[in-house]
């Protein structure tokens, strides 16, 4: 029956997150695209060419663009020279990590989801859960916690002393850049190509094995197959976001090893804006196709087999035994592989932030934080007030992301015209990195722009809160779109003809049905926005909108607070803290995010 | 008893599929009233309509002599029991049937406590009143979601195909339930199912529907003796249904491909009409030799296809000319090979 709730509710709502997401979003986003191909009103390809044909940016490829017919020619050269290394350029070093870091999340994601799936023991269910993690994790923290773990007075070389080798110095080096990658999207790969193997139906391997297939061929014939289009969303995926990282790269490699977002950055620093918008507009366009590409392959994925008993797992740990057992021993060190990449880094940071260079125990880095004002030179950011900036603008954003994520839930679980908009509205925000939304968001609603007649200018924290909130909001969508197309709608026919209005329905059955969903969505959104950096670094006017990832980049740049990281790594562990609180409470409520 | 249900000339269509088109029916006070048909033949659009569930294009519908086309569910006196039950997962037993009193005017049996825990004896769930849903089994789901449509003492009970998720014998000895409980209270009951045997063994009437509209209203011997329809005959019960002519010469014969069958003395028909009959299976007797045939009789020569056995019976799957016959024999061996199928003129109905 169509309601008041039906009738104007919902259009509204949708209406009003339409002409938020078009003002905070597709109109920063859309001018960054424009500028790189209209000059003063005029269209031209100057802007994108002048790119384009700069070795700087596109190495050996830029002869594709200033001279396409000596191609064939140049390449016959290269390959009579003995093909010599090629300079690749700034997207093709992007391009180029990227890539390493995905084989890297991919080799070692993998084995992950082989224990979490085929073995038993205790722990498995919260390790799982714990995947989900680095989705909540503040990347400029995970590279704080990388320097402390990785640097060279780090614990890893620490350990290594320990058995006689080392030092390394591995600061600033590409192999620490695509570890830190690692550590990020590895849980990623090990989530969906879990999720893929756990959704194998036993009886269909059972089935292969009557017919007389071996245990490895029914693996190959039966199991593989499932995994495969897992594997590769994650490996897309985790190409795309490798491919747009910034923090880590600005915190772990610096401009030597700078990529296109980080490269994107420094002009904007520079106040080169229109080349900056002219590299933000390509690396959308290419991120853009990669998500194209990561759709394709989600729709691939085998949902479920209808078979609604799994495989089953051994114990991991099956006495002495296990000490024989190959695959076990391997999974051992596996192990070991996660303590140091995993757990390492994040220990690191909360060590060295309770101790001294020389080793002894210290409240120093905690009580500068709690300083109004440390004084040490015009720009410090201030580290309290960056504390309440951050917990003030994730509140802004949750109140912001919140209903924009529910009209796009309800949007999504309507009907099937519904739900293929909402795919488009979910995905868009991660084809776009942070810095090309910031970037657009200072051309436009921060330097003021003109909308029907009115001169709209948003800025520091207002626009500060409408970035995260973008950045949050498919989060809760994607928490609360299951819960709520879960909910069975004869639910609200039997209440409301047991004599419940619509509205007391809502309040009655669909609302207690979503709350876990909404917690943990809101949960997500809250993490995301405590994290972000990309945006929030170009936003943030002067130090007074600064927030806890803005302070910590510049606590990890600026040693004159002292030769460590010390109060680097105690702000990072305020971040760890509040992360953890957030995972706890998506962990207890059940949170998802599958793709 | 409680007021009866009228439904006239109710059409109900989405975008381009009609789902009910023009349907009349009438429940009488206290009657248990069953809706089966195959599945979309619109037998639950016309149950979701009595309870407000669905906005119709046309017709009215009216409790008591009331016209409620236009009220809302929580305005209407219905209790619904849905096939998978609908219980609120988030509510215990004791909460969910207990969440229509609120809304309820006073009750005729005291406190909404009394009520639900009067409701939970009735339907034999009182221990399991703490539970969550979910701990439940699909009967006692079952009981505790017809305990929370009933608890509000509505004038008519709804019931959405409550048994077809259950397995066979709680199936049987729940709908015995269900009748009794009906009976006690006299509560006006309409119930739906796509199981003919189910709604000719539980009802005192029976309305078989078929591609939205109303083939046959009538109590459930009339429904399976005398089949208004074609698709009747074909639906309810096993059957055989034949495609014949009356013959010019002798109007008390049909003749099926060739063969005649003789018809029931008591109608009048025109020579050369057609006519579709209908022939049940245990009025069919088997028989092994080839006899010769008398004058009242109908004799098909068959062979036997296959046999089930049923424990009081068998079935016989024959083939006659190409078609398949069913008969039902209480024979103690199965029959075999070629056998005449024989059965009297009174046997044979006239769709």
């Amino acid at each position: 029956m169509a309601t008041r709730v039906d009738r104007f509710a919902i259009p509204a709502g949708i209406a009003a997150t339409l002409a938020t997401l078009a003002i905070v979003f597709y109109l920063p986003v859309g001018s960054v695209l424009v500028s790189a191909i209209n000059v003063g009103g005029q269209l031209t390809v100057d802007p994108l060419l002048t790119v384009l044909r700069d070795p700087f940016y596109t190495g050996v490829a830029h002869s594709l663009f200033v001279d396409p017919l000596g191609v064939p020619r140049g390449i016959s050269q290269w390959i009579a020279a003995g093909t010599p290394s090629l300079r690749l350029g700034l997207f093709g070093f992007t391009a180029y990590q990227a890539l390493l870091s995905t084989v890297a999340s991919v080799v070692v994601g993998l084995p992950g989801a082989y224990l979490l799936a085929r073995f038993e023991f205790p722990g498995r269910r919260l390790l799982r859960s714990v995947t989900i993690l680095p989705f909540v994790m503040p990347s400029i923290m995970v590279a704080v916690g990388f320097l402390a773990m990785f640097g060279r007075q780090g614990l890893f070389n620490d350990l290594l002393g320990i058995v006689g080798l080392g030092p390394v110095e591995l600061t600033f080096t590409l192999e620490l850049v695509v570890l830190a990658h690692a550590f990020y999207n590895a849980p990623l790969v090990t989530r969906l190509v879990t999720a893929a193997w756990e959704s194998v139906g036993a009886r269909r391997v059972e089935t292969a094995r009557t017919l007389g297939a071996s245990p490895l061929r029914a693996f190959r014939d039966v199991i593989v197959p499932q995994l495969l289009p897992a594997t590769l969303t994650a490996a897309v995926l985790t190409f795309v976001f490798t491919f747009m990282s910034f923090p880590i790269v600005l915190a772990l490699g610096g401009l030597q090893l700078a990529t296109v977002e980080v490269w994107l950055f420094a002009r904007v620093r520079d106040l080169a804006l229109t080349e900056a918008a002219t590299l933000g507009a390509i690396e959308t366009a290419l991120s853009l196709g990669l998500i194209y590409v990561y759709l394709r392959f989600e729709a691939l994925q085998v949902r479920s087999s209808g078979d609604s008993r799994g495989l089953d797992r051994e114990p991991l740990f099956a006495g002495l035994r296990s000490l024989a057992d190959p695959r076990r021993l391997a999974l051992l060190c596996y192990g070991v592989v996660v303590l140091v990449l995993f757990v390492g880094p994040l220990a690191s940071l909360v060590i060295e932030s309770v101790t001294t260079p020389a080793g002894r125990l210290t409240g120093d880095y905690y009580a500068f934080l709690l300083s109004m004002q440390s004084g040490s030179g015009v720009g410090t950011v201030r580290p309290l007030a960056a504390v309440s900036n951050s917990v003030l603008f994730a509140l802004g954003a949750l109140a912001l992301a919140l209903p924009m994520g529910i009209v796009v839930s309800v949007v999504a679980t309507r009907e099937s015209r519904g739900s293929r908009l909402a795919e488009a509205l979910l995905t868009a925000p991660l084809a776009v990195s942070g810095i090309v939304l910031g970037l657009g968001m200072l051309r436009t609603l921060v330097f003021g722009t003109e909308l029907f007649g009115h001169r709209l200018t948003i800025t520091g924290p207002v626009a500060i809160v409408a970035a995260h909130a973008v950045a949050g909001y498919p989060f809760v969508s994607r928490n609360v779109t299951p819960a709520l197309s879960a909910i069975d709608d004869r639910l609200v026919d039997a209440a409301r003809s047991l004599g419940a209005s619509r509205q007391r329905a809502l309040r009655d059955v669909e609302l207690p049905l979503i709350t876990p969903a909404l917690v943990a969505g809101a949960a997500f959104a809250f993490a995301i926005s405590i994290g972000e950096f990309d945006s929030t670094v170009l936003l943030a006017e002067g130090v007074d909108s600064a927030t806890m990832p803005v302070a910590l980049e510049r606590y990890t740049g600026n040693r004159s607070l002292g030769p460590n990281l010390g109060p680097a790594t105690a702000m990072g562990t305020v971040l760890l803290a509040v992360t953890t609180v957030s995972f706890l409470v998506i962990d207890r409520v059940g949170g998802r995010w599958e793709g | 008893m409680t007021p009866g249900v009228g439904i006239d000339d109710l059409t109900v269509a989405y975008d381009d599929v009609t789902a009910l088109d023009s349907v009349s029916l009438s429940v009488d006070e206290g009657e248990f009233f069953t809706l089966v048909g195959p599945s979309g033949c619109g037998k639950t659009t016309t149950l979701r309509s009595i309870a407000g569930l669905e906005s119709p294009r046309r017709g009215v519908v009216s409790i008591g002599g009331h016209d409620v086309t236009g009220a809302p569910p929580e305005d209407r006196d219905t209790g619904i029991v849905f096939q998978n039950y609908a219980l609120f997962p988030h509510m215990t037993v004791r909460e969910n049937v207990a969440y229509g009193l609120q809304f309820a005017g006073p009750l005729d049996a005291g406190s909404p406590e009394a009520r639900v825990t009067e409701l939970l004896e009735l339907v034999e769930v009182a221990d399991l009143a703490d539970r969550d849903p979910d701990q439940l089994s699909g009967g006692q789901q079952q009981r505790v979601a017809l305990a929370r449509a009933l608890a509000p003492e509505p004038d008519v009970l709804l019931l959405d195909e409550p048994l077809s998720a259950l397995d066979a014998q709680l199936r049987q000895r729940l709908r015995v339930q269900i009748r009794s409980i009906q009976a006690e209270l006299g509560i006006t009951t309409v119930y739906v199912t796509h199981d003919q045997a189910e709604a000719l063994a539980i009802s005192d009437r029976v309305a078989v529907m078929h591609d939205g509209r109303v083939e046959q209203v009538a109590t459930p011997e009339t429904v399976y003796r005398e089949p208004a329809t074609r698709f009747v005959a074909e639906f309810v019960g096993d059957n055989n249904v034949f495609d014949g002519v009356v013959s010019e010469s002798d109007r008390r014969r049909a003749t099926v491909d060739g063969t005649a069958f003789p018809l029931p003395a008591a109608t009048d028909y025109s020579g050369g009409q057609s006519v579709v009959l209908s022939v049940r299976p245990e009025s069919i007797a088997v028989e092994s030799a080839v006899s010769p045939g008398n004058d009242r009789a109908g004799t098909l020569s068959a062979t036997v296809e296959t046999v089930e056995f049923l424990g009081d019976a068998y079935r016989v799957h024959c083939d006659w000319r190409g078609r398949s016959v069913v008969v039902r024999t209480e024979a103690t061996e199965p029959p075999a090979g070629d056998v005449s199928l024989r059965f009297d003129s009174e046997d044979v109905h006239v769709v």
